[in-house]
């Protein structure tokens, strides 16, 4: 039996056990990695699964139950377990299927089927390569946490008794490194990673390894500089962090319950022009493509800033009938938990700067490469996390430093941005330029 | 004290001759070891926002991962169809690590007996949910009453029931049940011009109803809210190294990250930690006494047996200041010669094991909190703690300070905000100047990330002062 008549199935036996709304949400996942060491194989993975989410709306109340187990027998035992549940949960007038237009399906998921034919030995070769490169980069990298390469190949399904009715599959090949590197009784680590949805778009195995050991390399001898205000430069890897950590402001949930900091600001200047920052699960061979969000809402793009000015927060179908707003296609899903707002393909879009003259711009400053910590808190707009990376001195990358903080809030942060590189890389589902910050509080000695 | 747990009257989770095959399956290419492990995971949660129970939600779990050795090599597949066919090939998977023939002989398998370190009498799964939805409205009654300027709260219960049976070619067989319970409530806090501050509280561990008796869900709202409230108006955290003292507790957070990832055997086989090749070194404080200890009773992060097969132990890591020993799991202890601590832990049948911690905490010292504070000119009392995260091979770690004050002469002032503690392990450990008499372990409330895995863990400390530590923040 299909994802989908499972998914149908499920949903006529809620019915049938008193739900008056019913939705299942099926994946099946397959999932095999090589991690090599020395040059030999250190873990051989090989694995499928899967699973099935069942939601189930009575009289305005709310209730999930989610399994492995898709016999008939099982599916039977969710659909009782759910509207049991139900009956425990408050009435919503919110709670609620999407229904009707908002229904349907964009663009397909990117899907390589040549992801489906990667041999073990495909994979063994690409995660020796980059071991080898890594150490042919830099020799003082002798060590290495893990280095390796795998496929991920998904198909999702989802059926509700108020009309929804989709399939998709993805696909993703990736290869990383994380080499160690060391001198005079230091260890640096870093790690580089390449992700993509199509199999020849796929970084190279050996640039993988020379990139991981060159960052891990550049660290070593790193030294804790004074506590300062000095501009700040974010690598593209911590950028992506950066904007990650706002994901949160701008829940439309978060912001209902006024515990977002961006709440207020709707229609305002909240960052500097030329600052966008978009959600885009229809973006051509994002990481986060897919034709419909986790309760089957068509996907859609949505710029959340546009040239420093807010435009909008992402909304699930529940939120959005809350908040009187329109659902954005920003339900993220697993099969084993209720859908909740999330992004998809979530980047800031490119400026003109070469990161070189991002750098060249800053007399006295700090160029970060990698960061500790969750550090940004979405409700207050506090931000300070622990971070690693160069000193710059009169415009050039100097010497490493390490065990600092870099310490700042939020809003100031977004309209403090004075620079944005013109190097985006979708490598990833959340994604930005190098950034550059007029002036951070930098902790240390 | 442990108590011998009672024979085990129920069928195991998978019937032991398919047990038995499926080990001569994953040996049948020349492997040297394998194991077979078995997972059923039965869960239930509730959350509650805006004053209602928006969802309630359980799930169940079930399926076996199986693994093959050859040397330091690993082959890992996993299944949860149950069937005796897909079993035998996630097997024969695991077997490809090896590419030789073999015929392998019978395993004799012997139950290990089991003490239990969990405060279970009644299982969680056996409570109606109605009583759990109860908690979460007892605690949000409590923190919506501590304070009018509590305006958002949200809470969260859930728990779970993971039955265990792990086999392997050494001939061991261990079965567990491991209930894990947690009650959690976050508040928001609104002052002045929009100033917004969170509280952040909660418990639970390996125990079962009675534990909300004495830890009530209203001392868990209540608690939540006094950290909302507590640090309204609160000026920036002063930037720049300090003199820190912290608060019993959570604040255990400093050795899970300072010292007990760098000490876990994986990264130290691979000689990418700093604490790699210095047992017997002095890599702390004198003051400083660190133990693992999977037989806390009740512990988030206590385990009658790993995810091995390999019964929970107490482990002492650091001893006055010097380093005693590192954290075992089956692999990595065979592959150097030592025996396993009864630490390899996973997240679920679909990931391989690592050497992990379970409920990691600090010796007492002999001083009063009270004395530790007041012999700080100019400092910062960290009372609540947020998340932490360490760079193990440079040993630079981190972690979130969610409410504190400042300290001026030997009082505790005005409390600050946005405040986060940057150090190295072994330095931060080197200027510990002083440990309270005040042994406390964290309610029940920490999960641990390492390698995309999460697993319950417990953390302990008394009140304890550092010097020299840098605090990130942006006031002066």
């Amino acid at each position: 039996m299909s994802l989908l008549d499972t998914c149908e199935q499920l949903v006529s036996l809620a019915r049938k056990a008193g739900a008056a709304e019913a939705e299942a949400y099926a994946e099946r996942t397959r999932d095999a990695s090589v991690r090599v060491r020395d040059g030999e194989v250190e873990e051989l993975q090989q694995a499928s699964s899967k699973g099935i989410g069942l939601r189930v709306i009575s009289g305005q109340r709310l209730g999930f139950s989610y399994g492995t187990d898709l016999s008939k027998e099982g599916l039977k035992k969710l659909a009782e377990g759910a509207v049991a549940l139900a009956k425990g949960a408050a009435r919503d007038p919110a709670n609620g299927l999407p229904r009707g237009a908002e229904l349907g399906a964009a663009a397909e998921g990117e899907y390589d089927a040549a992801i489906e034919e990667i041999s073990p030995e495909w994979k063994l070769r690409a995660a020796r390569e980059a071991e080898k490169a890594a150490r042919g980069a830099d020799p003082r990298v002798r060590k290495f946490d893990s280095t390796g390469a795998g496929d991920f190949l998904s198909q999702a399904a989802i059926f509700s008794s108020r009309g929804a009715r989709g399939e998709s599959r993805a696909s993703y090949a990736y290869v990383y490194c994380s080499p160690v590197a060391e001198a005079d009784g230091q260890l640096q680590t870093a790690s580089w990673s390449d992700t993509r949805r199509k199999l020849d778009e796929l970084q190279p195995a050996e640039e993988v390894g020379r990139i991981a050991a060159r960052r891990a390399a550049r660290m070593l001898g790193a030294r804790k500089p004074k506590t300062q205000r000095v501009p700040v430069v974010f690598d593209p890897q911590m950028a992506a962090s950066f904007i990650a950590g706002l994901s949160p402001a701008v829940n439309g949930l978060l912001v209902h319950k006024k515990s977002s900091f961006l709440g207020g600001f709707l229609g305002k200047r909240v960052a500097s022009p030329g600052v966008t920052l978009v959600d885009d699960a229809t973006l051509p061979q994002g990481i986060a493509t897919r034709p419909f969000d986790g309760e089957g809402v068509i996907s859609r793009r949505t710029a959340v800033i546009e040239d420093g000015i807010l435009r909008g927060f992402l909304y699930d179908a529940t939120t959005a009938r809350k908040a009187e707003a329109e659902s954005t296609s920003s339900a993220s899903r697993a099969w084993a938990s209720l859908p909740a707002i999330g992004t998809s393909n979530f980047y800031l879009e490119p400026g003109t700067m070469k990161p070189e003259e991002i750098v060249k711009g800053v007399k006295s400053g700090l160029y970060v490469t990698a960061m500790l910590g969750r550090g940004a808190d979405a409700v207050t707009g506090d931000y300070s996390r622990g971070a690693n990376g160069i000193w710059i001195e009169n415009g050039e990358l100097a010497y490493p430093v390490q065990e600092v903080t870099v310490s700042g809030n939020l809003l100031e942060m977004l309209r403090g941005i004075d620079a944005v590189g013109d190097d985006l890389d979708f490598r990833a589902s959340t994604v930005a330029p190098t950034l550059r910050f007029s002036e951070l509080v930098v902790s240390g000695a | 004290m442990p108590r011998k747990s009672q024979a085990k009257a129920r069928a195991p989770l998978l019937p032991l001759p398919l047990v038995e095959r499926l080990l001569s399956a994953a040996m049948s290419r020349g492997a040297e070891f394998a194991e077979v492990y078995v997972e059923r995971n039965t869960s239930t949660a509730a959350m509650l926002d805006e004053g209602s129970i928006k969802s309630a939600q359980s799930g169940s779990v079930t399926g076996v991962g199986v693994r093959a050795i050859r040397g330091a090599q690993v082959g890992y597949a996993y299944s949860d169809d149950l069937d005796e066919p897909a079993l035998l090939r996630t097997a024969q998977t695991a077997a490809l690590i090896a590419d030789g023939n073999r015929q392998p002989g019978p395993v004799n398998m012997s139950r290990t007996p089991l003490p239990t370190h969990y405060q279970v009498r009644t299982p969680l799964a056996s409570v109606d949910v109605s009583r759990k939805i109860e908690l979460l409205q007892q605690a949000d009654a409590a923190a919506r009453a501590y304070d009018r300027r509590v305006k958002q709260v949200t809470g969260g219960y859930a728990d779970q029931t993971r039955e265990i049976l792990v086999a392997n070619t050494l001939g061991h067989l261990a079965e567990d049940r491991q209930d894990l319970c947690r009650l959690s409530v976050q508040c928001v806090a609104f002052g002045k011009k929009n100033e917004r501050r969170t509280g952040f509280y909660g418990g639970g561990g390996r125990v079962d109803f009675r534990f909300f008796e004495d830890f009530s869900p209203a001392q868990i709202g209540k608690e939540a809210a006094r950290q909302a409230v507590a640090t309204l108006g609160a000026v920036p955290a002063p930037a720049g190294p300090q003199t820190v003292v912290l608060a019993p507790g959570w604040s255990g957070i400093l050795l899970h990250e300072a010292v007990g990832h760098g000490l876990e055997a994986d990264f130290i086989r691979k000689g990418t930690s700093l604490f790699a090749g210095k047992l017997g070194e002095k890599v702390a404080s004198e003051l400083v006494t660190v133990i693992d200890d999977g037989t806390v009773a009740g512990g988030r992060g206590s385990i009658n047996v790993d995810d091995e097969g390999n019964p929970g132990e107490r482990k002492v890591l650091i001893e006055n200041g010097v380093l005693r020993g590192y954290l075992y799991d089956h692999l990595n202890a065979r592959l150097t010669g030592q025996r396993s601590t009864g630490s390899g832990r996973r997240q679920s049948f679909r990931y391989a094991p690592l050497p992990r911690m379970t409920n990691t905490y600090l010796a007492p010292g002999d001083q009063t909190p009270d004395e530790i504070i007041s012999g700080v000119g100019k400092g910062l009392y960290c009372r609540q703690f947020g998340g932490g995260q360490v760079d193990i091979s440079n040993g630079n770690f981190v972690f979130e300070i969610s409410e504190a004050y400042l300290i001026e002469k030997g009082e505790i002032g005005r409390p600050v905000k946005g405040a986060m503690l940057i150090g190295v392990g072994p330095e931060a450990l080197k200027n510990v100047s002083a440990v309270g008499s005040d042994a406390s372990h964290d309610p029940g409330l920490g999960t641990c990330g390492k390698d995309g895995q999460s697993v319950p863990v417990g953390v302990g400390l008394p009140t304890v002062r550092i010097e020299g530590v840098t605090v990130g923040g942006t006031g002066a």
